[in-house]
């Protein structure tokens, strides 16, 4: 292997690498990303971007974004932004005469933002950002006259300032540490350079304070969106900036320090701690018990219920989240009131989880009313969850729902507005011609599948929404539409997982509508519970018809539990019954 | 000579985009057009209504004609951009005249041609601009909003103060004297905040909340002295319909009326506009300041009576010399005896009139569908809706232009969610003109946008205030506290 052409190699490796991990390791967190921000192909999108410093990164950042829809489309965005990023570095570095010996530095600022991003909250216009500011820092390497250097870097602090924000420092940064290791500038037009530097780098965000921009100063510094939430500083972003600027310098040293003698040697010790400090990194900053819940999540929108089953069959979920998603995705397939004990299970929280002020809770818990038919719920939450992006973006899953709520209530007006965004989108478009298609005919949305179907769902008597009263909302919902069979379940869930065995009584016979062949398992367990509790021979004259397995296995599950400490054994046995759910969790 | 012959060709074919089309076709209705200016009445000094047809086309052309054979021609692709010093000219020139406007569209190479229609210049102007709050109309959480001013005779807009200066922050209940750019007040609320109060340019921040008052001030009415503001303050809530015809029902579990006096930094009262049977909300001067309208309700047991609550139009009267009030309440309009609730009355600055909502019941009109206009006449104490401008859809909150023959409202008659700002001329007998949107450069601008118009304000000229001052007082934390309240 020939030295000159390591560089190439390495960014070829790097590259798979990360495409394998973000393809096949991180991918929900891609998804995730995407459904928090609706890219409009507008100029009135570009220009509202535009309007503060770092608008173009976020732009850039937004455009690129939008590609996560599909996870392995975003890793190609992903590798590539991050090799352009060390490419630049290298470049740089190239140009100051460094030795191809010390490429695998320019690795550490891309592996850094690597690390990054995997965290949810971390936005794509921060990389935008970072690798605009090493191609300028590139571009000002490439004038050798001093004159016409100075000329653009000063030119460029406004222009770069406005289109990256904050990280428009580093290419001062750069500029004045360059020109100080090149000394071919006299001190005192170094001076003078660095006091003109300074000037302008502080004076461009503080007018654009005082005379436009309505946001505290640190935004007004930092610019692009580089973290979800606006107030936070991303210190993280601002050292691989210091690193952009000065691993050149220091890949300079070291080429003039060390001669090439023991090049495979330097080489290998690179490669070495950049592949196990990278590993134990990305592994420390992966979060998977996140990408689960994500994974849960992704599968509840795109509607594919066998495989949000699939998912918990291979790892019970833990999380309350993903519990929820599990629920709905039972309920949608009918398996809810059979297998929803074989689950770990949290209590109501699992199963409509309550209303917070922020972005992911009302997403995922708006899926559950959608799909059980309480339509202006669905629309509230994903309303509520579009307007709590700490960033103020808008979002694309939420613009969705609510273009389908009101399609489904009727309100065509506001749905074709919500339907003409989706657009100027890109992967929406085809989706909202269609609907706007479906829109113009009532039949075609009655007859929808889904929104027909939902349409069918919705109570007709009003009611005050209640947290408190979830049970009694369902109830009126299952009233209005006695084929609702996911409300019923629902309800009946509610008083299984909520230990109201009293109202799981009451409301068990208004299941006779739904027609079971059988009585679900979980029923049937609850049935004889209830009836074992209130009668001291329980195999004898329950009224309804539980199968004799179950009896036999409630009969064992009571002998085992008048064991002293029986938990663990049940647990081994009949954990995935009712009767451990109602004796052990305590939730 | 080819160049020669270039050139005319070119220019040829340049003109010849501009010409006035050869209609195909002339059909004998008007054109469908968005926004609708069809007959409508507009101030002279109001930015070019620019329009589209809803329809498809390939190209789209207006002729509009003025007084003395104006004529102005516009052809376009997309939609109909009227140039704005042609604009300008023309209404000065037509000025009590109308502009016959004649829309043509072409379709599959072919031009057809609309009936023409009218627009109508008043001779009285409406003030300067407007003032309104942008934000998504939604429940209870809010993303970027701000408060905004808009010069009516172009299409400039420019944010007063946004809540992206003070993270987490909201703005709200912006309100004048009397129109006047220097005198406002607005609420900054958030874990830092206050009542921002601007006069004679000049800020400060207050702490609202009194010992014997329920709340902050909410609602604000400025005494046209601009020694007192009139303000609810109010226990809000929020509930959610489940039923498609509803989405939001915002309730008040109390609700008392209480007068700000600036110059002594005290709040004052009337145990008539504190009885703890009835809810009082809404308050508003009459011009010459020596009466208080507020809205008042029987106090019923909230949430669960919230459809039973409904408001009269009310009165007391009230002495700016030393700012007390009289010993008895009229009820100006029975709203109760219909079944029916009022809102936002606001006199007209020639105080003949009383502009105010009415809704089936409860106070917070903007989220009931049934909401309309009404005009309640000072002089006969008569009032009617003024259908003339009503839609099917909300009308709520209202604001009139200093001179009293325009005033601007909220409506949501476009698609039945996001409120929009309707301009409507009125005449001195209380009949007004079919009302026209406030014009945008690009006529999807309503299409695209996200945010509702809130609060609709006439100012008289820009108001020149600093965000970073409010800003700067706000971080500081340190606002006035209002003295409490004394009750006469």
């Amino acid at each position: 292997m020939k030295i000159f052409s390591i560089d190439k190699l390495l960014s070829l490796t790097f590259g798979v690498i990360v495409f394998l991990f973000f393809a096949f390791v991180y991918p929900f967190h891609l998804n995730y990303q995407e459904q928090y921000q609706m890219f409009l192909f507008t100029a009135d999108y570009f220009f509202q971007l535009m309007e503060k410093p770092g608008g173009f990164s976020d732009y850039m950042g937004n455009f690129f974004t939008q590609f996560f829809f599909y996870s392995w489309v975003g890793a190609i965005v992903i590798v590539s932004m991050l090799t352009l990023l060390q490419r630049a570095v290298w470049s740089v570095s190239r140009r100051m005469g460094a030795n191809p010996l010390f490429v695998p530095l320019t690795f550490i600022p891309s592996l850094l933002y690597w690390g990054m991003l995997c965290d949810e909250n971390y936005l794509f216009g921060g990389v935008a950002a970072m690798l605009l500011v090493a191609f300028w820092i590139r571009a000002y390497t490439l004038f050798d006259s001093i004159p016409l250097r100075i000329s653009f870097f000063l030119i460029s602090i406004p222009v770069l300032y406005w289109l990256a924000g904050g990280a428009f420092l580093l290419l001062p940064l750069f500029a004045i540490s360059r020109e100080i290791t090149a000394r071919k500038i006299k001190n005192l037009y170094l001076v003078l350079l660095a006091f003109a530097c300074i000037l302008l780098s502080v004076a461009f965000p503080i007018l654009s304070k005082t005379y436009f921009l309505q946001y505290p100063m640190q935004q007004v510094w930092i610019g692009a969106n580089y973290y979800r939430f606006p107030v936070n500083i991303p210190i993280a972003a601002g050292v691989i900036g210091i690193l952009i600027v000065y691993i050149p310098f220091l890949i300079r040293f070291l080429s003039d320090k060390f001669q090439p003698k023991k090049t495979t040697f330097i080489l290998s010790i690179q490669l070495f701690v950049l592949i196990v400090g990278g590993s134990v990194f990305i592994s420390r900053s992966s979060d998977m018990e996140k990408e689960e819940v994500m994974a849960y999540d992704f599968n509840v929108r795109m509607r594919k219920w066998d495989r949000v089953i699939k998912l918990a069959d291979q790892k019970s979920p833990s999380g309350p989240l993903s519990v929820t998603c599990l629920n709905l995705a039972l309920a949608k397939q009918e398996l809810l009131a059979d297998r929803m004990f074989h689950y770990y299970q949290n209590g109501v929280g699992g199963l409509l989880p309550d209303f917070t002020r922020d972005y992911t809770i009302p997403t995922i818990a708006g899926e559950v009313y959608y799909h059980l038919g309480f339509v202006n719920t669905a629309q509230r939450y994903a309303f509520e969850a579009m307007e709590a992006l700490p960033d103020y973006q808008k979002s694309v899953r939420s613009v969705k729902r609510l273009a389908e709520t009101n399609l489904i209530n009727g309100n065509y007006a506001v749905a074709g507005k919500y339907l003409h965004l989706l657009q100027q989108t890109f992967y929406y478009r085809g989706w909202a011609k269609q609907a706007l298609q479906t829109m113009k005919d009532e039949k075609l949305i009655e007859q929808h599948s889904e929104w027909g179907w939902l349409r069918q769902c919705r109570t007709k008597e009003d009611f005050l929404f209640s947290e408190a009263e979830k049970d009694m909302m369902l109830g009126i919902l299952f009233m209005q539409n006695k084929t609702n069979r996911m409300a019923y379940e629902y309800l009946m869930a509610y008083t299984l997982l909520s230990k109201d065995l009293k109202h799981f009584w009451q409301y068990f016979p208004l299941g006779e509508s739904l027609n079971y062949k059988s009585i679900p398992v979980s029923y049937q367990e609850t049935l004889i519970y209830i009836w074992g509790m209130s009668n001291n021979d329980p195999t004898q004259d329950i009224p309804y018809p539980v199968n004799p397995a179950i009896k036999q296995r409630f009969q064992a599950y009571q002998n085992i539990s008048r064991q002293s400490n029986p938990e663990s054994n049940l647990r081994a046995e009949f954990s995935d019954s009712y009767w451990y759910y109602h004796q052990f969790r305590n939730n | 000579m080819n160049r020669i012959f270039i050139i005319l060709f070119l220019f040829a074919t340049l003109t010849a985009c501009n010409q006035k089309p050869v209609p195909s076709e002339i059909r004998n209705e008007k054109p469908d057009i968005f926004p609708d200016y069809t007959e409508v009445t507009i101030p002279e000094n109001i930015a070019p209504l620019n329009f589209r047809v809803n329809d498809e086309y390939s190209a789209i052309d207006a002729v509009i004609e003025g007084r003395n054979k104006e004529v102005i021609h516009v052809q376009d692709k997309k939609f109909i951009s009227i140039p704005a010093g042609k604009w300008t000219q023309m209404l000065t020139n037509s000025k009590g005249d109308s502009l016959r406007i004649t829309v043509s569209i072409e379709q599959q190479g072919k031009w057809i041609q609309f009936a023409p229609f009218s627009v109508h210049v008043s001779e009285t102007p409406a003030d300067y601009g407007l003032v309104y709050r942008l934000i998504a109309p939604g429940y209870e959480v809010y993303s970027k909003m701000g408060i905004y001013q808009r010069n009516l005779s172009n299409f400039d807009q420019s944010p007063i103060v946004e809540n992206t200066l003070i993270p987490g922050s909201c703005v709200n209940c912006h309100s004048f004297r009397q129109s006047d750019p220097k005198e406002m007040s607005l609420h900054i609320r958030g874990k830092l905040g206050g009542t921002v109060l601007m006069t004679d340019g000049k800020i400060s921040l207050l702490n609202t909340k009194t010992e014997k008052t329920i709340s902050n001030f909410v609602y604000p009415y400025w005494h046209p002295s601009g020694n007192y503001i009139a303000y609810s303050v109010n226990n809000t809530n929020q509930g959610f319909h489940a039923t498609k015809e509803k989405r939001v029902e915002v309730v008040d579990g109390a609700s008392d009326v209480v007068v700000y006096d600036i110059k002594n930094n005290r709040a004052i009262s009337n145990e008539l506009l504190m009885q703890n049977s009835m809810f009082e909300t809404f308050p508003s001067f009459s011009p010459d300041g020596k009466t208080l309208y507020f809205c008042s309700s029987a106090s019923r047991k909230m949430p669960e009576e919230y459809n039973q609550v409904r408001y009269n139009l009310c009165s007391i009267s009230f002495n700016p010399e030393d700012g007390t009030f009289g010993d008895r309440i009229d009820t100006l309009f029975h709203a109760t005896a219909l079944n029916k609730s009022v809102t936002f009355p606001r006199p007209s600055p020639d105080g003949r009139f009383i502009l105010f909502t009415l809704i089936d019941y409860g106070n917070f009109s903007i989220w009931h569908k049934e909401a309309d206009l009404y005009l309640f006449d000072v002089q006969t104490g008569n009032s009617r809706p003024i259908v003339e401008v009503n839609s099917d859809d909300t009308e709520s909150y209202h604001s009139w232009a200093t001179n009293s023959r325009w005033f601007v409202f909220s409506s949501r008659r476009i698609d039945g969610l996001y409120t929009r700002p309707y301009l409507a001329y009125i005449g001195e007998n209380g009949i007004a003109r079919k009302p026209f949107l406030l014009p945008q450069e690009n006529p999807d601008f309503y299409l695209n946008m996200m945010q509702s118009f809130n609060i609709p304000e006439f100012i008289t000229g820009k108001v020149e205030i600093d965000p970073n001052d409010i800003e700067k007082i706000v971080l500081e934390n340190k606002g006035k506290q209002v003295e409490n309240l004394k009750l006469q």
